[in-house]
């Protein structure tokens, strides 16, 4: 079997994703996103995001099969996440792969969430091998993964409190910038001093582990202090300066991971990412370095 | 007429395939946190008991509820995946109706209770017909004491069915018109010989048409941090 038809399905978070691939070859990717609906709670409403999977899960499957013009009976076999992620979410996705991988007689293969954002680059990279240095940053995790080979995979850090997106989102909420945190102060960051104001760099002690909620509290502080006094800074400003603040962490503790582990490619995924890759790219280190960078969130990938 | 039944609507999970009026095969596993687990192991074993595959059902009937949110959601995602895959034709069935069902006899009015946890139950009053229920009120989800108030004030003799324990013991015990009865949970059984019936009488619903019944609005916590759960995958669930 040289290139497997796969169907991938995808219910971690508030994306219902599925997609038809033959080998690393994407026939189709259709998405259903539910980010106005968790809008007005300023975070993902697990209840909600299951509610909406439901709904989209019978007909986006439909939709991606045909817009592959593959028959369901062609399929080699289903994929779908199986976790970590939302747990009545994931089940809705599982229940509906599962049960189609048995309705229709095909193997059923169960990826590993954190192990489908380490193969994602693939797809658009055809570079990108191991060993790699890959950074997983999103609404609900952070991690630096050394990938040593396929299927090889040491986690080197990961927060060790919220992560980065939930960082966005709080703080985000704090200053009534409105959901998804993370682009709404990218918005306002774009024109401000990312110098502005030093807010600290977290776990400068541990080379590759994350903690934000230090972070939020300092700024939190910071902004309660400044009304105070009555000298408030431009929010273009403080939005810079908080992005400045997790984005130079996360570089700092990627490129730790690089000089130990002496890997030539980095990768990176998860939506803060997008922020990420361009400082990853201003901040170019040792020459030989190769970024492989698929900015999505949480779209369907699977291990060919 | 073959059909697979399915119901996940309570802590009882069940799958039946029957022919007819004919019930061919069951499973049952009462864990409140295993419905994805079971489901496809114990539809497999249904298929093999009675030598069919798949593409021998005719269609698919599933407890759409109400009942916990979860379950539903995986008995509903099931069935649709099944009736997609195959092209068949979906019947779905209510919990309190197949809990009334399988309770019918006598004259009494029928009170079915599903627990729908933090304190309410969902419940409708059914009245015993030749051949079935026909229900005599609407379908709500209201808390334990409402119930209790319901049923006090109901006029006739009435039969409480279904998770009784979750409406308190001590309040049935001294009331005088009620009694209570069984079944405890509604089972892929009950869902098979309703929706046989329906099914002779050509009432069908497509794949698109279904969806969980349920009869609150979701919670509104935020809770990131559930997000990052690990460790508890595949086979459990929380509602
Ligand atoms: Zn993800």
């Amino acid at each position: 079997m040289s290139d497997p038809l796969i169907l991938g399905i995808e219910t971690s978070c508030d994306e219902t994703g599925v997609a038809v691939l033959s080998g690393n070859r994407v026939l189709s990717s259709v998405l259903a996103t539910q980010v106005e609906e968790h809008a007005r709670f300023g975070g993902i409403l697990p209840e909600i995001a299951a509610r909406a999977h439901v709904e989209a899960i019978r007909p986006l499957v439909h939709q991606a099969l045909n817009q592959a013009a593959i028959h369901h009976d062609d399929l080699d076999a289903v994929a779908v996440t199986r976790g970590p992620g939302l747990v009545g979410a994931l089940a809705v996705g599982y229940a509906y792969g599962k049960t189609m991988a048995w309705t229709l007689g095909k193997p059923l293969i169960g990826v590993d969430h954190m192990e489908g954002h380490l193969f994602a680059p693939l797809l658009d990279h055809s570079e990108y091998e191991p060993p790699a240095v890959v950074v997983l940053v999103s609404g609900g995790h952070s991690m630096i993964v050394h990938m040593r080979a396929w299927g090889d995979y040491r986690v080197m850090g990961q927060t060790l409190d919220d992560a980065a997106g939930e960082a966005f989102d709080k703080l985000a909420r704090f200053m009534g910038l409105g959901y998804p945190g993370g682009p709404a102060i990218d918005l306002y960051a774009t024109g401000g001093d990312p110098d502005a104001i030093a807010f600290p760099r977290p776990m400068r002690d541990r080379p590759y582990d994350f903690s934000f909620s230090g972070l939020k509290t300092s700024v939190v502080t910071f902004l309660e202090k400044a009304k105070t006094n009555n000298n408030v800074p431009p929010l273009e400003d403080v939005c810079a300066s908080i992005q400045e603040a997790i984005v130079d962490s996360i570089v700092n503790k990627t490129f730790n991971a690089v000089e130990t582990t002496g890997v030539e490619i980095v990768a990176g995924g998860g939506g803060v990412i997008a922020v990420c890759g361009r400082n990853f790219r201003k901040k170019p280190i040792d020459g030989a370095l190769t970024c492989c960078f698929r900015v999505h969130r949480c779209a369907p990938t699977m291990v060919p | 007429m073959k059909i697979l039944a399915i119901d996940t609507a309570t802590p009882a999970s069940s799958v039946a395939v029957g022919e007819g009026d004919r019930l061919l095969a069951m499973n049952l596993s009462v864990n409140r946190m295993g419905h994805l687990s079971f489901l496809i192991p114990a539809i497999d074993m249904c298929f093999s008991q009675v030598g069919w595959t798949p593409r021998d059902i005719d269609a698919v009937a599933v407890d759409v509820g109400p009942g916990p949110y979860t379950g539903l959601r995986i008995g509903v995602a099931t069935a649709q995946a099944v009736a997609a895959s195959l092209g068949v034709p979906i019947i779905p069935v209510g919990s309190l109706t197949a809990l009334a069902w399988r309770a019918a006899t006598g004259r009494r009015r029928i009170w079915p209770v599903v627990d729908m946890r933090r304190n309410q139950v969902a419940t409708q009053a059914f009245m015993p017909v030749p051949g079935g229920v026909v229900s005599d009120g609407p379908a709500q989800v209201v808390s334990v004491s409402e119930f209790q108030a319901l049923l006090s004030s109901d006029g006739i003799e009435t039969l409480v069915v279904g998770d009784v324990a979750a409406t308190g013991d001590e309040f049935l015990r001294g009331a005088q018109r009620a009694k209570r009865g069984r079944p405890r949970y509604p089972t892929a059984d009950i869902i098979l010989e309703i929706a046989n019936l329906r099914a002779e009488s050509g009432e069908y619903s497509s794949v698109d048409e279904i969806r969980p019944r349920y009869m609150r609005e979701p919670d509104a916590a935020i809770r990131w941090s559930e997000f990052r759960e690990e460790g508890i995958w595949p086979g459990s669930e929380s509602t």
